[in-house]
Order: C-alpha cells, then structure tokens, then sequence
C-alpha cells in the first residue's frame, strides 16, 4: 500500500534535480525502501537514465552513493569491488555539536552552518583546496556535508584522512610550544621572563591560535567592563578578582604587543589557551567517536535526492551564499497546496519564511510542512 | 650525476641506467669473476638489512668501488626478491632508505629536490612539500609530526632540511617496497645465491618462532590498558561504539584467541546475544567478509578517542601499537 508520503516522493522522482556524482558508475548506490528499515546495498548505475529509472522505480526514502569509486561497485565484497579511491567527505551534524540538545531546529541548523564556514577556512586557507574541488550539501536533515573532490587527495589511505580530521579538529595540537617561556634579562639571582605567543601572520595553527587570542582580547577591550569581566570569569580558573586583574591590564599597547608575539608578563593566557584553540577548531565527531572522514567507503545522500524524514531536498550550497542560505526555505522542494492533517505533538516552526506555532489536533497547512511533519511521524494526514 | 653520488643512490633511475649502459648479461653478474666484488657488496647490503636494520656504506676509493656498489643494489635486490618473504622486503626496503637518509642530511637542497621529483614527491622550489605527498610518506604518527603540528598554508608545508630528508626516507622506503614487491627474480639467482638465500629464511623463521613464543598463550592478564578498558566496558554492559568493539575483536583475534573463547569472553554482557555476537565478531575476523582486520594502531584509537590518557603507563609510552604493548608485557613475565 502506498502511504501518502510515498505518493508525495513518487511525484518528486518523476522529475528530479539529481546532481550527479563524479564517476558515478564507478560508484555503489544504497538506498532504503518506506516500507522497511533495512539498507539495500552494492547497487550499480551505467547511465543517468538508470539512476533516474531506479528513483522513479523504487522511490526510497533515502539514498545513498559511495564517497569511493570501485572496479566493479555492484560487488558483494570490498575485496571484490576492488577500491580506487574515495572523495574526502566531511559530515557535520547538530548531533555532534556540545549544547545542540536544547537548540531547536531552526538554531541547530544555524549553529552547523557556523561550523561548516569554519570547515571551510580550513579548507581553502591551510589546505588551498579550490573552489571547483569543494561542494557543500545542506544534508536535508540536520546537517551540512562538504565533498572534496581534489584529485590529490582521493587516493589517500585512513590513516592519512584521520590527520586532516586531526589538524581540523586541532587533537594532538602542541600547545606547549606555542606559548613558551624565554628568558629575557638574566644578571646574577634575577632572572626576568617573557611569554611568548607565535605571530598571527604565521602559517598554520600558530598563526590561527594567535589571530584567535588577539580576536578575542580586542573583543574584551571594545566591550563594556561588565561584559568583558562575564566573558573572562566564564573560563576554568578565572574567578572574578583575576578577572579584574586582566582587565585592567589590558590596553591597546598590550594588543600591540600581541602582534609582535610578545605576552610580557601575563600568566593567565595559560589557562584560557585550550579554550580558546577549542574555538579555533571545528566541532566533527560522527557515531560516537567516529571521524567519518577518515573512512574511505562512506556511503553519503544522493544531492538532489529527498531526506525521508524531513522531504527536504539535499542541497547544493553554493560557496559564496552560504551566509544566505537558508535550508527552510532554499530546501523546500513541495509546494503551498493545502494539507488537513492531525498533529500528534505541538509544534513550532519556521518554513518558506511562514512561522507556525501549532497545536496536538486537527490543522490545514501547506504540502512541503506536512511532508516534513509526517515524514518525522509528528501527524497523519487525514484521509 | 657523478658517479660516486650515484653509489650512494643506487635506486635512482640515474644509476639503473649505468647499470643498463654497461650491457652486460645477468650472467656476467652472477657468474664473472670482475663482478666478485659487486656480489660481495650485494651480500653484504642484504646480511646488513637483516642483522643491522640498516645497509652500511662501503668504501669508495675509485671509480670501480662505485661502480660496483652500483652493481651491487640490483644483485642484492634479486637476493630478497628470491627469500620471498613479505617481511623481509620491507626491512629491506627500510634498511636501504635508512642508508640514503645518512647521506640525504648532508647533500644540497637542489639534490633533495631532485631526488623528491624522482619519487613523485610534490616539493615547490622554496622546498615546500604538498600536505598530500607529507600525509603519505611523514613520520605522522609522532606528534612532532602531526600535520597539526605544522605551518600548513594553501595546501603547502615548508619543512627543515634535514625532515625533508627524513620524509624522503620514507619514500625511498614506499618505492623500494613497491618494485620489490613487483619483482620476478631469474632462476639462475637462487642457484648462485642458494647458500645465502636458505640461511637469511631461517634466521626469519626463527624469529617468527621467538616472536611467537614471546606472544604465548592468549591471555588477557597482557591486555593494555584500553583493551581492558574496552572489555570491562562490554563485560558490563556498557554502551560501546562500533569502533570499539572492532578494536577488542580485531586485537583478540590478533593475539590468537578463537572465535569461542571471544564469545565467553563477552558472555558477561548482561545483553548478550551469543548468535549475533558471533556473528560481529566472525565479520571482523574475516570468517564472514573475506577480510582479515588488523587492530587498529594507538594513533587511530586516540583519535577514536578510545586511549585512557589517565591510565597509560611506561609500556605504552614505548609503543605505537596495542600488539607491541602485548608482547613486551608477555616478555617482562618471564
């Protein structure tokens, strides 16, 4: 029986925006039926004509595409399908952000774009990868994916795709030597030190950490006392009497300083280091503790084709309006007509810039917002 | 190239030419009296590989010497070749990069250039390395070596002279493997070699038989501290990730023990369901896949996240992976 939701998907598959992934017949396709839970792997396409027949055939909830390309990806086995090599995939997710449990939906999908600009920075700045090479998915869910396509990295090994997971997420960072103690004046018993910081224009997270502590000082120098002296006391062993402390000592001299890699005399940076290169990084963890990006056989959503639980398309972000983008309206692909359903749960949401604030009970709403209520099992569309 | 810089390089493509230029037969090599000295050199590179982990440099007084030691790398090459013995390729693809890493130090920076575009190492001319090429061939598992750790800028890292060296070292080592691992000996070669080539397989297969002692019976007395970390965690019922479990299984089946002795090992598990526990383990050992995991290294499982810091001790300070803390306890025992 075909529910209403699987008629919903039955009419985007008829005409979808697939955007189709390099090699993709060199790819393993996956997908997961509506009728059940379980994935339907080692699927192969030839043409763009097979993959289209296959959505309009099948019309899955979800699907999915091999971040690798394979001699013979239709096979059982990965010794069989023969590897050849495998885009570099980033997945972030609210799920992997501290804090995204009391966010709601809307704040989620806002707090992963940040993150994913952040990845971006990395991306281009310490990595140089190009623009052609990088291509960022809102997920359809909640999340944001970024596919690199750089011909020098799809050949890497995990080991080496788990160091640039490493250096994005700043684990096994040196921290000791980027602020080091040097002796200054030395005559007899007296021995004077400095801290020294690593300059901002400097390559790699020396440079980063350094632009971050210079950032973050002259964001407490530009703001009011109270809200500077609230921002220092919000670090592990800052208390209010240091936190004055610091204030206090800090001028527009002192930032100067900062620049030249000079500390002076100022203990306290010591303890707000680890936060503030916490900052700098960007929040990727996946499945308890996996670094997704490190697997070189991930399997990724299909861009173009529709989250099940959401109805949201997986959407190409262009670089240079990410800012913009906004997946509630930019990722609605169903259209306004009117839908009369139950609501099982209240809800609050924002879609195509209309604000609903809805109650359990009985409610007309448009198509694209009953898709997504009934795709996450919130209503049932009246018959 | 000189042809005494050439005798300290032998695997360049530059020295296989001299060798090819020369035209003479495999014949002559292995059987003419004027190549002795090259077949001396040869055995020597390969007992140095394999008693010293590392190939010493030999006199080079005149243009002969270097010739020879020229000649002697492609004979000491068909000499592994015909041990055919996967591990001692690779000390012996190690104990010839090692050697050129002694000389590598003290050469120009337009030299490492050159022999960096001979591997296939991308290095600009201010003698930066594409964090690629670095990811392949760096010692990354240090932390000194972490990428993390390095001034990464557009996809460039400028390094020292001397860890360019090292990192070609490593690349040295990558190619060497690969031709060997490639190469097809002559049958005349363990004809004239035969007396080397049975006493080099020995020495491993004692080795291989000390090292399996020192392993001993599987026992979990031996475990680091994260796989006891990690089957104390399952033993209870714990929530443990994916990951987790693969690096238990995948170390327990390194380590000798049988499918059925996991099993009772996981028994404990307040949720244990013996036919599906069975069968996650039997995918991870390779009796379902087809594919034989090895454990992870410490450097995957900190990344993962799963190493308690807190509980490290001198044994795990000294090794890069979980089996090597294994052995090292096994032998403190006795």
């Amino acid at each position: 029986m075909t529910t209403w939701l699987q008629e919903q998907f039955r009419r985007y598959y008829t005409r979808p925006r697939i955007r189709f992934p390099d090699r993709f017949p060199r790819r393993e396709y996956a997908l997961v039926p509506f009728e059940e839970q379980h994935m339907q792997r080692h699927l192969a396409v030839k043409t763009r004509e097979d993959l289209q027949s296959l959505l309009e055939r099948r019309v899955p909830a979800h699907i999915y595409y091999s971040s690798a390309y394979y001699e013979t990806p239709d096979a059982p086995t990965m010794a069989e399908k023969g590897w050849m090599g495998a885009d570099l995939i980033f997945d972030l997710d609210a799920d992997h952000l501290p804090g995204a449990g009391g966010m709601s939906y809307p704040e989620m999908l806002a707090a992963v774009k940040q993150e994913m600009i952040k990845l971006l920075d990395f991306l281009q700045e310490d990595f140089g990868f190009e623009e052609a090479d990088l291509a960022v998915y809102f997920s359809g869910g909640r999340g944001y994916h970024c596919h690199v396509t750089d011909a020098r990295v799809q050949t890497l090994g995990s080991q080496e795709r788990r160091e640039i997971v490493d250096y994005i997420t700043g684990r096994g960072l040196d921290t000791q030597s980027l602020l080091q103690e040097k002796t200054v004046y030395r005559q007899g018993n007296i021995t004077q030190t400095s801290l020294e910081m690593p300059l901002p224009d400097e390559p790699g997270w020396r440079g980063k950490i350094s632009r971050e502590i210079i950032r973050f000082f002259q964001s407490l120098l530009d703001a009011p006392e109270e809200e500077a002296l609230q921002q220092l006391t919000q670090f592990e062993g800052i208390g209010p009497k240091t936190a004055r402390t610091i204030y206090q000592g800090l001028t527009p001299q002192r930032i100067q300083r900062m620049r030249q890699g000079k500390f002076d005399q100022f203990p306290y940076i010591k303890k707000m280091a680890p936060h503030l290169i916490r900052r700098s990084a960007v929040e990727l963890r996946g499945e308890p503790d996996e670094p997704v990006t490190a697997d070189v056989k991930r399997l990724i959503r299909l861009p173009g084709s529709l989250h099940g639980k959401t109805g949201l398309r997986v959407e190409h972000v262009p670089l240079g309006y990410i800012d913009q983008f906004d997946p509630l309206v930019d990722a609605v692909v169903f259209d306004d007509s009117p839908v009369a359903l139950t609501l099982k749960k209240g809800t609050a949401i924002s879609m195509k810039n209309r604000s609903f604030d809805l109650q359990p009970g009985s409610h007309t709403v448009p198509a694209h917002l009953a898709v997504l209520l009934v795709g996450r099992g919130l209503a049932t569309v009246d018959s | 190239m000189d042809i005494y810089v050439l005798a300290r390089y032998p695997f360049l493509s530059e020295a296989k030419e001299v060798v090819r230029r020369e035209n003479v037969r495999t014949e002559e090599i292995l059987h003419d009296p004027i190549y002795e000295r090259a077949r001396d050199i040869g055995r020597q590179r390969v007992t140095d590989a394999l008693e010293e982990g590392v190939v010493g440099s030999y006199p080079v007084a005149s243009e002969t010497d270097a010739l020879m030691n020229i000649f002697s790398y492609p004979i000491a090459r068909m000499i592994v070749a015909s041990v055919g013995h996967p591990y001692f390729r690779g000390r012996y693809a190690l104990a010839e990069a090692k050697r050129a890493y002694e000389f590598l130090q003290g050469e120009s920076q337009d030299f490492l250039l050159q022999v960096a575009r001979e591997l296939e190492v991308a290095v600009d001319d201010d003698l930066r390395l594409h964090f690629a090429d670095y990811l392949r061939h760096a010692p990354t598992r240090s932390q000194r070596w972490k990428l993390v750790n390095m001034p990464l800028s557009q996809g460039w890292l400028s390094l020292e002279h001397r860890e360019l060296a090292r990192v070609l070292q490593n690349a040295i080592q990558h190619r060497l493997f690969e031709e060997l691992r490639d190469m097809r000996p002559p049958s005349e070669i363990s004809n004239v070699f035969r007396g080397e080539v049975t006493a080099i397989r020995n020495t491993l297969q004692q080795r291989e038989m000390r090292e399996k002692a020192e392993m001993g019976e599987a026992s979990v007395t031996k475990l680091p501290p994260c796989m006891r970390m990690l089957l104390a965690a399952i033993q209870t019922g714990a929530n443990v990730p994916h990951v987790g479990r693969f690096t238990l299984v995948s170390f327990l089946n390194a380590i000798g023990m049988e499918t059925e002795e996991i099993l009772n090992l996981f028994a404990a598990s307040p949720d244990f369901d013996r036919e599906r526990t069975r069968y996650q383990i039997e995918h991870i050992t390779g009796k379902v896949s087809g594919t034989d995991y090895t454990p992870p290294s410490c450097a995957s499982i900190k990344t993962w996240g799963l190493c308690p810091t807190d509980k490290m001790d001198a044994i795990c300070r000294r090794v890069n992976h979980p089996l090597s803390y294994y052995r090292i306890k096994g032998r403190r025992r006795k």
